[in-house]
């Protein structure tokens, strides 16, 4: 048989275009999701041996691989552009795993493919829709950015991941004429010759990456009631202009994984300490990389649209 | 996990189920928390409440060392000591503010600011806590928040030592080391040995460096300092420039809990897994 069946793309293309306008999902897609969940093709997971066996221990079944994707481009904010492709990459993920009569998706991972085409951006969530033993499907599966191993810990500690919150802010510091005095006094301070804090520019510096972490907050309330922020990307942007004073721009994105936990219940499994008597690379204190791909150190301070 | 055979609790099973309870009383936490330090913190009787943020945008001053004299930068080490100090204090306040009992996991960043080499971007962050039960022992010096650079791991681990943080405590030395003049240089051609005066200009910006900090924790109240760390950089400086950071976390005795009979041994274990 032919490894490589043909496909239609055309066909397939106009579905995915009626499907994305209509939040639903192209026939093929559902199709793949509820054969796996019947159990009549086979489950796919992104899971280690390990993370399978704990999963079947607390009644975990994994079913398909699920994701969204939303390609965006910024019109009027670079910043703002992030929270929204993730949002609604987001909620395509979770349309997938509710086709797939999930409970919750684990292991899910952030990814943007590293490429220039205009000012866009592809925002892309992967992860494994799980289904919980005597548990009902629900249309808005839990999406936790956890790998199953940490699922698993984190809900026998009553702590449920269910998504992704985003805080993004920006703001230009204007000084619109030399006659405004805080444009003189930071030049002054800029230019001088003895230590200074330059205040002006701290508060506005402070005062964006603040709004930043309060739009996490509402966007974390939507979901859970707290948030674990993993990634912090921020940058302040100087644009000199012609015989005016210089505009700064800051702007600065949080992405952290929301829960959903009862406050002041603390944790019931006892804490055992060891020493790891391996001397090189102890699988103890492995840690687990970032979680994504998208804000890697190669992102340079250089000026962008905002 | 050796015991995972515990259920899941019955209100996580009845959120996987779809159903969501409506209005959290006590609101909505941030935190930049891991799963295992946010599981360490709560086990250790905390609850993050938010993420606290304080930054300053600082011009570094002007200053000239002879070329020959091994001497501390004194300007440029008030500047790094001033703005990484106010920074904090920001943070604390903004602690403060949200009634926190302290914050843990204080990353302390230093960063150039492509536009202006004498201008320098200091933030400090992390996580506000407060006691779940509302004990009020922990609060750090005059009963502000205290601060800790500490994970909620090594959070966890302190207490189970018996001892509470204070507050980071820091010092920071910016030294000039001397070159060396032409004459010295010949002297030493073909030979192997030591130039003392680099040793002595390390261990003197070292030492002046660890001492401010020793003396910010005795004035914290202070019985000892964990976590200490001693940096050496170079923020855009001349090459003879280094600057000596050293940075703790001040830490008192908990009142009642100074048995060291009381902590358990730890285990030992050889991982089989490579």
């Amino acid at each position: 048989m032919n490894p490589i069946e043909p496909v239609d793309h055309e066909q397939r293309a106009a579905e995915w275009t009626v499907a994305l306008e209509h939040h639903g999902l192209p026939g093929f897609v559902e199709e793949r999701l509820v054969c796996a969940a019947a159990g009549s093709t086979p489950w796919v997971a992104s899971m280690t041996p390990a993370e399978l066996l704990l999963a079947r221990t607390h009644g975990i079944r994994p079913v398909a691989t699920v994701s969204g994707t939303c390609w965006y481009h910024y019109g009027y904010s670079w910043t703002e552009g992030h929270a929204e492709g993730w949002h609604k990459a987001l909620g395509r993920l979770q349309r997938e795993a509710a086709a797939a009569g999930a409970n919750a998706v684990v292991d899910v991972r952030m990814r943007t493919l590293r490429h220039s085409i205009g000012a866009s951006m592809d925002f892309t969530l992967i992860g494994t829709a799980v289904k919980i033993a005597g548990l009902k499907p629900t249309p808005k599966p839990v999406v936790a950015t956890v790998p199953a191993l940490e699922f698993v810990r984190l809900l026998e500690a009553g702590i449920v991941p269910v998504g992704i919150a985003v805080g993004a802010q920006f703001d230009w510091y204007l000084n619109n004429a030399w006659t405004n005095g805080g444009a003189w006094q930071t030049q002054r301070a800029m230019n001088s010759w003895t230590n200074q804090p330059i205040m002006d520019l701290t508060e506005f510096w402070e005062g964006i990456r603040r709004q930043a972490h309060a739009e996490l907050r509402r966007a974390a309330a939507q979901q859970g009631n707290g948030v674990l922020a993993h990634t912090h990307f921020g940058q302040l942007l100087r644009r000199e202009r012609d015989k005016q004073p210089p505009q700064y721009l800051g702007r600065h994105i949080v992405i952290g994984t929301v829960v959903e936990v009862e406050r002041g219940e603390g944790v019931s499994h006892e804490v055992e300490m060891v020493l790891d008597m391996r001397d090189r690379a102890s699988p103890l204190g492995a840690g687990n990389g970032p979680r994504h791909s998208s804000y890697g150190s190669d992102m340079d301070d250089q000026e962008g649209s905002i | 996990m050796a015991d995972t055979s515990q259920p899941i609790p019955e209100h996580a099973l009845a959120r996987l189920a779809g159903l969501r309870r409506e209005g959290h009383p006590d609101g909505v936490f941030t935190s930049d928390f891991s799963v295992n330090e946010f599981l360490l913190v709560r086990k250790a009787g905390f609850e993050p409440i938010g993420l606290c943020v304080g930054s300053c945008i600082y011009h570094v001053g002007f200053q000239m060392a002879g070329w020959g004299s091994s001497v501390e930068m004194d300007v440029l080490s008030t500047a790094m000591y001033e703005a990484r100090a106010l920074a904090m204090e920001r943070m604390k306040a903004e602690a403060q503010q949200m009634g926190a009992d302290g914050v843990v996991g204080v990353r302390l960043t230093v960063k150039r600011l492509e536009w202006d080499d004498k201008v320098l971007e200091f933030v400090a962050i992390g996580t506000g806590i407060v006691h779940a039960k509302g004990h009020q022992g922990f609060k750090g010096p005059r009963g502000e928040p205290f601060t800790s650079a500490l994970s909620g791991q090594d959070f966890w681990t302190l207490l189970q030592a018996g001892y509470r943080p204070l507050e980071m405590v820091m010092g920071s030395c910016v030294y000039h080391v001397a070159r060396r003049g032409p004459f010295a240089s010949l002297g030493t051609i073909g030979q192997n040995v030591e130039l003392t005066n680099f040793s002595v200009a390390l261990y003197e910006a070292r030492e002046i460096a660890m001492e401010r900090m020793q003396l910010e924790a005795s004035r914290a109240g202070a019985e000892g300092v964990v976590g200490a760390d001693l940096h050496e950089g170079n923020h855009g400086w001349s090459t003879h420039v280094i600057e000596f950071f050293a940075i703790g976390t001040a830490v008192l005795p908990i009142e009642g809990m100074a048995e060291a009979d009381r902590i358990p041994d730890p285990k030992l274990v050889l991982s089989v897994n490579s």
